[in-house]
């Protein structure tokens, strides 16, 4: 099973305080970058696909992780080449002239080239958290499409029994492959990912580490570049942000002297009760 | 008695601070990574290793590092029992691959640089010390057998345990041989086929034994019959506790067996074991390097003790350098007393601690502190990478880098793990009453970072190895090189704009110890020899202060080139900006000290020798 993987590098959410607007725009300097988490969960839900439990040296299947984005953002890629991806798509571009019209156009283009089974995308980046990506690609290319995937198990890697995670509980669906598929955050536990060819041991819970001796060989791994332009005619991004604003500080607390002032300020000022 | 404890990682670092050693202060970039031994590595494999290890630290031994400590280790059934989840984190360790980092490619590593190994250290110690020490000891035993092991001793056992197959433990002290190793009775007894019969006792081993990997190759200094007395004589032995044939298959038990853990103040998690060698006559050890290397024990030691001191004092950094993390999160965060601006005004708005000026005064101390006994690690391990590169490209420049690592090693080993304790204890101080409960984690550090200053050699041992030896090594040449280095700083900087006051510091520091080391030399000329170890320690110590704070100032030069370029709101503003700061403080506040300390030598004052024992007290 051939498996692309889309990855996004968002600015690290646990220094999400850092954040600054300048002229309403993002200033993104000194921001540190990490891959989606979504994104990771996907990465790892394709190795977990492709991993052939009788042998562990042998891959039954190719993941292939790409980023539209800056020449940085192969940090990124890297990073998925060591825990397991087999090789890496960059589709040069600055992230101001993004939507994610564009990047699911970009990607339907490699697709176009690359024929893959099955694609795997993170359920949103969080960052814009704007949940298009996805949809929009499997739309682009008329695939069938599995959204916020909590479980997954192959049958016979022609069709997939996607557990999807919605209100009130999971709805399964199988889908034909090739198809597009969102992955959500329950699909990184031990057992929410399975195929006839799945090792006889659980997996930790989470993505897995990158062991150093496949980091050292990620250099080796292969790594190619598009133009954007050179994959879509039309490279203007629908969407066009007019400003940003950081949302106002939190006021500071109040003491109050006693249950009676406390009631009396939730009815008068608050009007909660 | 103990309460469950969670498995929550509370280990902190800051990768920021190993890029800029690595990169900024010492140019691994052009003086290492350049070189073809090194081909591997680029600077995009050393970040990433060092985030990826980070990243492991913090998700697998740093949630045990409290386990270990409530739990400890028991003896069940004659055999060690781990904390919870550490034969886990054993397993996953060797996994990943991380303690083979700078293991040569031909035994199963990575062959990373040194330096890089020695980060890689300190994340693993700091995160949790007790676990690092099984896998610690394992690779300093395995590679004691790399330099001196015939080839079937290191295709038996060093591979297996560089692969965390078999674990390793290093056997010196005994009742009667601690401090003084040439004492130890363990006696080996040829059997005439290149074995020996080991029989002995040792105590305090780490790790002696456990069940974290199937088998435990210990290496056993012992005399054989008829060797002389004194280390002279010694003799370093390969002893498995399950013997294995020639393919690695484990067999028959050897006889080795642990008589009793050790109940700690701290490391808890790591089995201090003593440990029975041949009580039943059936234990059987091959010398390191078989017949040819009797009598070599200690020399072999020898080289292996730079890398076991080295790593002792990056244990201190290790675990200074979280608890100093972890103070400085709580004082942003503990609101108490009001701002001393408002001191008259009781109704004063309750402002976090990290505003006043003695919670100011003890976290800028850590920070320079552990800072600088980083970068005096690294510098010692950057000099060892160079040592290795030039090693006969450029014998004299070679021969420069190997003199300061021998130089420096006991000032990393006795420095940084007294310094440790220090901060630790300063840690816990910032806290107040919080920081003495088990609540927050600062306790424990102090109580596991003080073993660093008694093991691998106690910090008496390490400072008279530096008066004794290191100063005259090379006929003062080393000593010469490094008061050089210092001194071209000094003569560079001492007009700077910002920190030339702090450098001047610097100066006066240096000449004092200058004075401090020829006064030194004149006590062994004059026949006053019993002054030198009565003020060893302190001269360790003046002259660890200098090396730090020449090291602190070189990054405060840095750090000022480098800010005008840097955005405001850049995080590297802020970090820059630190450098600064904790190199000034501990140029006004440290150095000066070591010209005080100078003049305690001068006074040559013994009571400490004169007074009589029994009028130590009357008890
Ligand atoms: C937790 C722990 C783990 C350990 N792990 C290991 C291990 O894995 N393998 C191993 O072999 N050993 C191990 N040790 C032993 C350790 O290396 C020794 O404890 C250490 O070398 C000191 O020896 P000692 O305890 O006998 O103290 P002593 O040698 O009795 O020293 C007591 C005091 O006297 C001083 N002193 C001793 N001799 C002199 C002298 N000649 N001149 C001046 N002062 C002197 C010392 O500095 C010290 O202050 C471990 C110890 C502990 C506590």
């Amino acid at each position: 099973m051939k498996i692309l993987v889309p990855l996004k590098r968002v600015a690290d959410p646990d220094n999400a305080n850092k954040v600054k607007v300048t002229a309403g725009k993002l200033d993104t300097t000194g921001m540190q970058w990490k891959p989606n988490p979504f994104d990771e969960y996907a990465v790892e839900t394709a190795l977990r696909l492709t991993e052939n439990g009788a042998s562990t040296k042998v891959r039954l299947g190719e993941v292939i992780v790409l980023t539209v984005g800056p020449k940085e953002a192969e940090t990124q890629l890297r990073g998925a080449l060591a825990t397991g991806a087999d090789r890496a798509i960059r589709i040069d571009a600055t992230d101001d002239d993004l939507d994610g019209d564009v990047v699911a156009r970009a990607i339907r283009a490699v697709v176009e080239k690359e024929k893959p089974d099955l694609i795997l995308v993170g359920k949103q980046a969080v960052d814009g958290d704007s949940n298009q990506v996805g949809q929009l690609l499997a739309e682009y290319l008329g695939w069938p499409q599995a959204t916020f995937a909590g479980t997954i198990k192959s049958e016979g890697d022609t069709a997939l029994l996607v557990g999807r995670e919605v209100d009130g509980g999971t709805l399964t669906l199988r889908v034909t492959l090739p198809a597009v598929v969102s992955v959500d955050l329950r699909i990184v536990a031990p057992t929410s990912v399975s195929s006839k060819h799945s090792p006889t041991h659980t997996y930790a819970d989470g993505v897995r580490f990158a062991a150093l001796m496949a980091i050292m060989a990620a250099k080796k791994k292969p790594m190619v570049e598009f133009k954007l332009s050179e994959l879509v005619s039309d490279a203007a991004a629908k969407i066009a942000y007019t400003t940003h604003e950081l949302p106002p500080p939190r006021k500071a607390g109040i003491k109050v002297k006693d249950v009676a002032e406390l009631v009396d300020k939730l009815r008068n000022e608050a009007r909660v009760v | 008695m103990s309460k469950v404890v969670q498995a929550i990682n509370r280990y902190k670092a800051d990768l920021r601070e190993f890029e800029f050693l690595l990169f900024e202060q010492f140019n691994l970039r052009t003086d290492i990574l350049a070189s073809d031994l090194y081909e591997a590595w680029g600077e995009d494999e050393i970040r990433t290793s060092l985030a990826e290890c980070y990243r492991f630290v913090k998700e697998v031994t740093g949630p045990l590092n409290a386990i270990g400590d409530a739990e400890g280790c028991k003896i069940v059934d004659g055999r060690i029992k781990t904390p919870t989840g550490f034969k886990n984190a054993w397993n996953k360790l060797y996994e990943a691959g991380w303690r083979g980092i700078s293991v040569k490619p031909e035994f199963g590593g990575a062959g990373a640089p040194y330096a890089i190994m020695v980060m890689v250290e300190e994340l693993l110690s700091g995160s949790n010390t007790a676990f690092a020490m099984y896998p610690g000891l394992c690779a300093g035993a395995a590679e004691v057998m790399m330099h001196f092991a015939t080839d079937e001793q290191k295709a038996l056992f060093v591979i297996r345990m560089i692969k965390g197959e078999w674990g390793g433990t290093m056997c010196l002290t005994e009742p009667s041989a601690g401090s003084d190793v040439g004492s130890s009775r363990t006696t080996a007894r040829p059997l005439g086929d290149g074995t020996y019969a080991i029989a002995g006792t040792k105590i305090y081993i780490s790790g002696g034994d456990h069940d974290l990997a199937e088998n435990v190759i210990h290496l056993v200094l012992a005399r054989v019959d008829g060797a002389p007395a004194g280390t002279k004589g010694l003799t370093l032995f390969i002893v498995p506790r399950i013997r294995p044939n020639a393919e690695g298959l484990l067999g028959e038990f050897n006889d080795v067996s642990v008589g009793a853990i050790e109940h700690k103040m701290g490391i808890n998690g790591s089995a201090t074991c003593v440990v029975n060698f041949g009580e039943n006559g059936q234990c059987i050890g091959t010398p390191v390097g078989g017949d040819a290397r009797l009598n070599q024990g200690m020399s072999q030691m020898f080289v292996m003790m730079n890398g076991a001191r080295i790593a002792v004092g990056i244990q201190g950094v290790a675990v200074a350098s979280s608890a100093y993390l972890n103070a400085l999160d709580y004082a942003k965060d503990r609101k108490q007393g009001s701002s001393i601006a408002n001191w008259k005004d009781a109704t004063a708005p309750r402002v976090a601690i990290i505003e006043h000026a003695d919670v100011r005064r003890m976290l800028i101390d850590m920070k320079a502190r552990v800072e600088g006994c980083r970068a005096l690690a690294i510098k010692l391990a950057y000099h060892q990478d160079m040592a290795i590169i030039l090693k006969g490209k450029d014998d004299e420049a070679s021969a420069y880098h190997i003199g300061q690592v021998d130089l420096l090693v006991p000032l990393v080993k006795a420095y940084s793990s007294d310094q440790a304790f220090r901060v630790c204890e300063t840690a816990i101080q910032v806290y107040g009453g919080a920081g003495y409960t088990r609540d927050y984690p600062v306790e424990q550090s102090c109580r596991d970072s003080k073993i660093f200053s008694i093991y691998e050699g106690t910090n008496h041992i390490q400072a008279m190895d530096l008066v004794g030896r290191k100063l005259g090594q090379r006929g003062g040449a080393n000593t010469q090189a490094f008061i050089g280095d210092v001194a071209k700083f000094v003569a560079a900087h001492s007009e700077h704009p910002r920190i030339g006051g702090a450098v001047k510091q610097l100066a006066a520091a240096q000449e004092a110890l200058a004075g401090s080391a020829m006064k030194l030399l004149y006590w062994f000329q004059a026949g006053k020899v019993q002054q030198v170890p009565l003020q060893a320690n302190r001269f360790l110590e003046m002259m660890s202060e200098v090396a730090v704070g020449w090291l602190l100032l070189e990054q405060a030069v840095i750090a000022h080139t480098k800010l005008p370029d840097v955005a405001e709101g850049h995080p590297d503003h802020a970090f820059y900006t630190g450098k600064l700061f904790a190199a000034e403080y501990y140029a006004h506040n440290v150095l000066p000290g070591v010209a005080f300390k100078a003049s305690l030598l001068d006074n040559e004052n013994t009571s400490a020798i004169d007074i009589p024992d029994a009028a130590f007290a009357t008890v």
